[in-house]
């Protein structure tokens, strides 16, 4: 898994290598070995970085990521489709009891994972598009029924487009 | 100068402030058995000094002179729920002569000097004119305030340039213009007057040498009603910025025993002089050549107090309560010798990048560091919100160590230490200001900033930089993987600690 990661315009890429519980990742040409913990209080992680030991907040005021660590605040931009996704899907598309999974920027529809008529579990994965040279399992927040599949496979999508509905259970 | 009679032991003070000073007072009366009353305003209905008073009483809305400003709210306060003193803290009325004149009038034993020395000491020319008679070096200026611009010049070049222009009624910095040359003297004359007028409603202005590159140092002393005078140490308090205090430590790097020697019995004869009774400080200037020179007296506790209190041990919210019932010194004419030596950083709401502007907020996290010689005196808790309405001074933090070196990396530690999250704070700032090589050898004066400190400081090092960007992939991949695992998730729930402490493997 690959992200785009920016502090001051200037992009670097991190790439992920999972193995058992261990994480690599690879930044500007070093491999580092990364443990990753949420802490309690919901935005603080633990991250030890080749054993280096850094308590950091990561906060998103106005859905801009913000990295605080020894007192001073940083703030970085990931290129990543997801978190538009979490807006787009949150707490408003719950509340009518209708969700919909929307594309989080423009790419690739490259697999359909429910037909109408399907249940589906909160967090179970829709659809899947392409997008930045990654593969994005777009998932349900909330779980239902499957109303509507707006879009078929290899077709490009803007962002914002709708792709899926679905009812919630029990409304 | 006014005697005061031997009263009984105080049983409930109010306390005529709020922040980490009202905290601070309340915890003295606390040990004593002395009934902690509090006052608030609406925005500080949840504050830890009435978290932490035996009692608290509302007197108004946020902005201060509605209400911890409000002399009629106070009093009247304080005669409703029967308080037998009132203590000032520092700020508000804690110099106000008319307030400490009232209170005594009221019947309420203000936990102060008296009224008419906190008139004398507060103005600045009548103060220079006690420090003449005690025979204490003063600063060459003009024999009192000046008529006008023509006046000024003549006095300006009597002294010799460079000068400073300063209000008589003046503090914290406001009404004093620094002029370098004779060109520049009317226009500083006419903002000096100008600002003058807005802070104290009193453009009497003096001109006295300017003194390029001096330490601020200042005596703590504490003096009885039966005329008795302790020096209780010296404070360094030269890092400033526009003449408010960042850090202050004792002893002064700069003393040689007979330098602080010479200094306390100088500010010794200032406070006899002055009929001074409780806990005061006389502030100094101090020169590259080692000679000191009379600036003012504060007649209150001191924000930095603690590091007094660090190095001799002593309470000196506990001594002023002492000597305002009327007791002797209880040390006699030997007080606790200094051990050690102590610094204190002050915790503000303000952004250092943003030129210093003062931050308000809730606090969503705060974490104060602990351990060895570690002292902090906050006035906040986490998930406060921290009103615009008041200074800026969120936290005090002291730390000790039985040398300057070792305090000075307790102190980067403690710093290291600190989470504050939620509003803007200049820990950064400290922590940059213990690093620098010239705080690290004791090269300090006034312009200590303005020498030193660029924005740049407060860059993250280039390692920081990167573990941002890395927690920051970090938080990615966490996110994309909870919404595609919600099972994850459930590690979230505060239930799974209870299973766990309930599981097997639990001891109790």
């Amino acid at each position: 898994m690959k992200l785009w990661v920016a502090r001051e315009g200037h992009d670097t890429e991190v790439e992920f290598e999972a193995r058992g519980d261990r994480l690599w990742l690879t930044i500007e040409g070093r491999r580092l070995e990364a443990d990753c913990r949420r802490l309690w209080d919901g935005e603080v992680y633990s991250v030890l970085i080749e054993g280096r030991s850094h308590e950091v907040r990561v906060s998103s005021p106005g859905g801009r990521l913000e990295v605080t660590l020894d007192g001073a605040t940083i703030p970085v931009e990931v290129r990543h489709p997801l978190e538009k996704l979490l807006q787009a899907t949150g707490p408003a598309a719950r509340a009518s009891g209708r969700e919909t999974v929307v594309a989080p920027m423009p790419g690739l529809v490259v697999a359909l994972r429910v037909r109408p008529g399907d249940v589906v579990a909160a967090g179970q994965p829709v659809v899947v598009v392409e997008a930045m040279k990654m593969q994005n399992e777009l998932a349900t927040r909330g779980g239902g029924v499957v109303t509507d599949v707006l879009v078929e496979e290899r077709t490009p999508v803007s962002a914002g487009q709708a792709l899926v509905r679905i009812a919630q259970a029990g409304s | 100068m006014s005697r005061r009679p031997k009263i009984a032991r105080v049983r409930r003070v109010l306390i005529a402030n709020r922040g980490e000073i009202a905290v601070r007072v309340i915890r003295t009366l606390r040990e004593r058995g002395i009934t902690s009353v509090a006052v608030f305003s609406e925005p500080d209905r949840e504050a830890l000094h009435v978290l932490l008073a035996d009692e608290a009483y509302p007197i108004g809305p946020g902005p201060a002179r509605e209400s911890y400003l409000n002399p009629e709210r106070v009093l009247e306060t304080a005669r409703r729920v029967k308080a037998d003193a009132v203590h000032p803290g520092y700020g508000f009325f804690a110099e106000n002569a008319a307030f400490a004149h009232t209170c005594a009038e009221a019947g309420l034993l203000f936990i102060g000097p008296p009224a008419d020395v906190i008139a004398r000491l507060g103005d600045k020319l009548a103060a220079r004119e006690i420090a003449r008679r005690a025979e204490v070096p003063l600063i060459p200026a003009s024999p009192g305030p000046l008529a006008g611009v023509d006046e000024a010049g003549k006095a300006a070049r009597a002294i010799g340039f460079p000068v400073m222009l300063k209000a008589a009624a003046g503090g914290g910095g406001k009404g004093m213009r620094i002029v370098s040359t004779e060109a520049e003297l009317a226009a500083a004359w006419e903002l000096a007057r100008g600002e003058a007028r807005a802070a104290f409603d009193d453009d009497r202005i003096y001109v006295e040498r300017f003194i390029e590159r001096p330490r601020h140092v200042e005596a703590q002393i504490l003096a009885d009603a039966k005329g008795h005078v302790a020096f209780l140490g010296e404070r360094e308090c030269s890092v400033q910025r526009r003449h408010q205090k960042l850090l202050e430590e004792t002893p002064c790097p700069a003393f040689d025993p007979a330098t602080r020697s010479a200094f306390a019995d100088a500010a010794c004869r200032i406070a006899k002089t002055a009929g001074y009774v409780g806990v005061g400080t006389v502030e100094f200037l101090l020169d590259a050549d080692g000679h000191f020179y009379f600036l003012e007296v504060n007649t209150r506790l001191q924000v930095e107090h603690p590091v007094t209190e660090m190095v001799t041990g002593l309470d000196l919210v506990a001594e002023q309560i002492r000597v305002a019932e009327g007791d002797a010194l209880w040390f006699g004419g030997d007080p606790p010798p200094p051990r050690g030596c102590a610094i204190e950083a002050r915790i503000l709401a303000e952004d250092p990048a943003n030129h210093f502007l003062p931050s308000a907020g809730r606090i969503d996290r705060l974490r104060l560091p602990q351990g060895p010689g570690v002292r902090n005196d906050s006035g906040v808790t986490q998930g406060f919100q921290v009103p615009v309405f008041y200074d800026s001074l969120l936290s005090k933090l002291i730390v000790w160590g039985p040398d300057r070196e070792i305090a000075r990396r307790r102190l980067l530690r403690a710093l290291d230490e600190t989470v504050l999250e939620g509003v803007h704070h200049n820990l950064v700032f400290h922590r940059w200001l213990a690093a620098h090589p010239a705080f690290a050898s004791a090269r300090l004066s006034t312009r200590f900033l303005e020498e030193h400190f660029t924005a740049a400081a407060l860059e993250p090092s280039p390692e920081a930089a990167e573990v941002a960007l890395i927690a920051a992939a970090l938080h990615a991949r966490h996110e994309r993987a909870a919404v595609a695992l919600p099972a994850e998730n459930r590690g979230r729930s505060p239930w799974r600690w209870a299973e766990r402490g309930r599981g097997p493997g639990a001891r109790r």
